[in-house]
């Protein structure tokens, strides 16, 4: 059977899926990477980050899930540094070797595993840790919609310092298209124009990047309207001529049909045909 | 032979096991090997690897193998008009035991780092436990990255090589065709490869043979009727 352009079309838009979904999840692992060794300066102050590297951060950790920043922690762990990214110093070191270890708390004496304790350099760093976690998106960032991961906000003390950065939202370039001679062609240029740019707009609005796979395909669910033509003058429905209205799709039932013919009915039938 | 174990720990044991299977493996797919390198004894073992205090040196147990003449010949595609004189696709490996607790993203790109840098062209890494998820994604995309060595690297844990599956007897044996022979087949049976059944390259015997994708294994079955019987399976 031969591949129509319709099939070919609906193929390459999964491939473009999938491809996608793939780039996501090599944005997430070099941003794994990039945070690991991170941040830069020994003397970095997790509670009063730099603004360079608290943007750094908050960008890289938006397209994560909860799940990727658990693996962040754990690979930050295994490098023998404090799970929260911001933080320089090593994670915290238990007090002996044992498997598990007695921990007093407030609701009493808990047995917990050395590997929990040795997660953190401080109670501090994995406040501000966790504030981050709760606020990224259950949602995969290649199924997300645009806007929503956006902002993560961090718990600092200097929050000052931060520039509440807004993406810039840029219109299209307007460049003027060439006047045409016709005005009516010129109108119909001016409507598929303001349809591009509308299109381009909501896409925008959809968190798409340009040069980015596109969630409405447009190629594959086109709209084509169809005008009715009237051909002859309407008419009103009528009842077709010689069928009751018990015909059921044109078959009228015997019982029916009986109680119209037989008028000679009467109770005392049952002895018409007895002798006598 | 107990009485010879209870001399050693049982880490020594478990480790001598394993890189036993390992010897055995690289020989398998065709490394140069030599007799008496894969069946080194546990004294031997414990003599080359073992430290003073009974526990194992994991970096004694490091070796490199050169693929010997035959496998670099199946592992070469046939000259064609375009490529004359094609190289083989295969080269030095690199074995390492990891002596790490847990092994992640650092230890993974340092691993390939040292590949890239002694000029090898596979590697194998064994581990004590299983790598991390990001570590196991890293890998699964390093294939095609300039980032690791050409052929790719492996990760192995060793509990997994503590036994030959090989050597059990329900498994069948396999054995890798070149491409040539592949061709050979396809133009026998007159099919298109796709058409051929398939075997995962995570299935733990495609694993020990290190098959990539796009290859085909010959499985050699005993048969009641027939007394053996072929069946071909290409790797996806």
């Amino acid at each position: 059977m031969p591949a129509t352009q319709k099939q070919r079309d609906v193929a390459l838009h999964h491939a473009d899926i999938i491809e996608q979904r793939k780039r996501v999840e090599k944005d997430v692992l070099d941003a794994i990477i990039d945070l690991m060794d991170f941040p830069e300066a020994r003397n970095a102050d997790p509670q009063r980050p730099s603004p360079a590297d608290a943007l750094r951060f908050r960008e890289a950790v938006a397209i994560f899930q909860p799940s990727d920043y658990d693996a962040l922690i754990e690979e930050r762990n295994i490098a023998a540094k404090c799970g929260y990214a911001l933080c320089p110093r090593p994670k915290r070191k238990a007090p002996s070797a044992a498997r598990k270890h007695f921990i007093d708390t407030s609701k009493g004496v808990e047995i917990v595993d050395r590997r929990v304790l040795e997660v953190w350099c401080c109670d501090d760093c994995a406040r501000r840790a966790l504030f981050v976690k709760v606020q990224l998106s259950e949602e995969p960032a290649w199924l997300r919609q645009g806007g929503f991961a956006g902002d993560i906000e961090l718990m600092v003390e200097n929050a000052g310092e931060h520039p509440r950065t807004l993406p810039l939202r840029l219109k299209g370039s307007s460049s003027a298209p060439p006047k045409p001679a016709d005005v009516e062609e010129h109108d119909a240029a001016l409507a598929w124009q303001a349809r591009d740019d509308a299109l381009a707009d909501l896409a925008v609005e959809r968190g798409e990047k340009p040069g980015r796979l596109s969630k409405a395909n447009r190629e594959l669910v086109q709209d084509k309207i169809r005008e009715r033509v009237a051909t002859k003058a309407p008419e009103p429905p009528s009842l077709p001529t010689h069928s009751s209205h018990m015909a059921i799709e044109g078959h009228v039932p015997r019982t029916s049909r009986n109680e119209d013919d037989d008028e000679d009915d009467d109770g005392q039938d049952w002895d018409k045909h007895l002798p006598g | 032979m107990a009485d010879e174990r209870e001399n050693y720990s049982p880490n020594l044991i478990r480790m001598w096991r394993a890189f036993r299977t390992t010897k055995e493996m690289c020989r398998d797919r065709g490394y140069e090997m030599l007799e008496e390198d894969y069946q080194i004894s546990l004294s031997a073992f414990a003599a080359k690897c073992g430290r003073q205090d009974g526990e194992v040196d994991r970096s004694q147990m490091n070796f490199s193998c050169l693929p010997s003449a035959e496998m670099a010949k199946k592992y070469t595609a046939p000259p064609t008009a375009k490529n004359p004189d094609p190289q083989p696709d295969i080269g030095k490996i690199w074995v390492e035991f990891n002596g790490d607790e847990n092994v992640g993203l650092k230890q993974l790109r340092d691993y390939m780092a040292h590949l890239v840098d002694g000029q090898y062209y596979s590697g194998v890494m064994v581990t004590m436990k299983p790598m991390t998820g990001m570590a196991l994604r890293l890998l699964r995309g390093a294939a095609g990255i300039a980032e690791g060595p050409k052929g790719g690297v492996e990760v192995f844990v060793e509990q997994d090589l503590l036994v030959n599956i090989t050597k059990h007897e329900l498994v069948p044996t396999h054995v890798l065709l070149s491409k040539e022979e592949k061709d050979h087949l396809l133009k026998r049976y007159r099919l298109k490869e796709t058409q051929l059944p398939r075997i995962q390259v995570t299935d733990p015997v495609a694993k020990y043979y290190g098959l990539r994708r796009g290859q085909v294994v010959k499985i050699i079955r005993h048969s009641e009727t027939a007394g053996r019987y072929a069946s071909y399976r290409w790797a996806i």
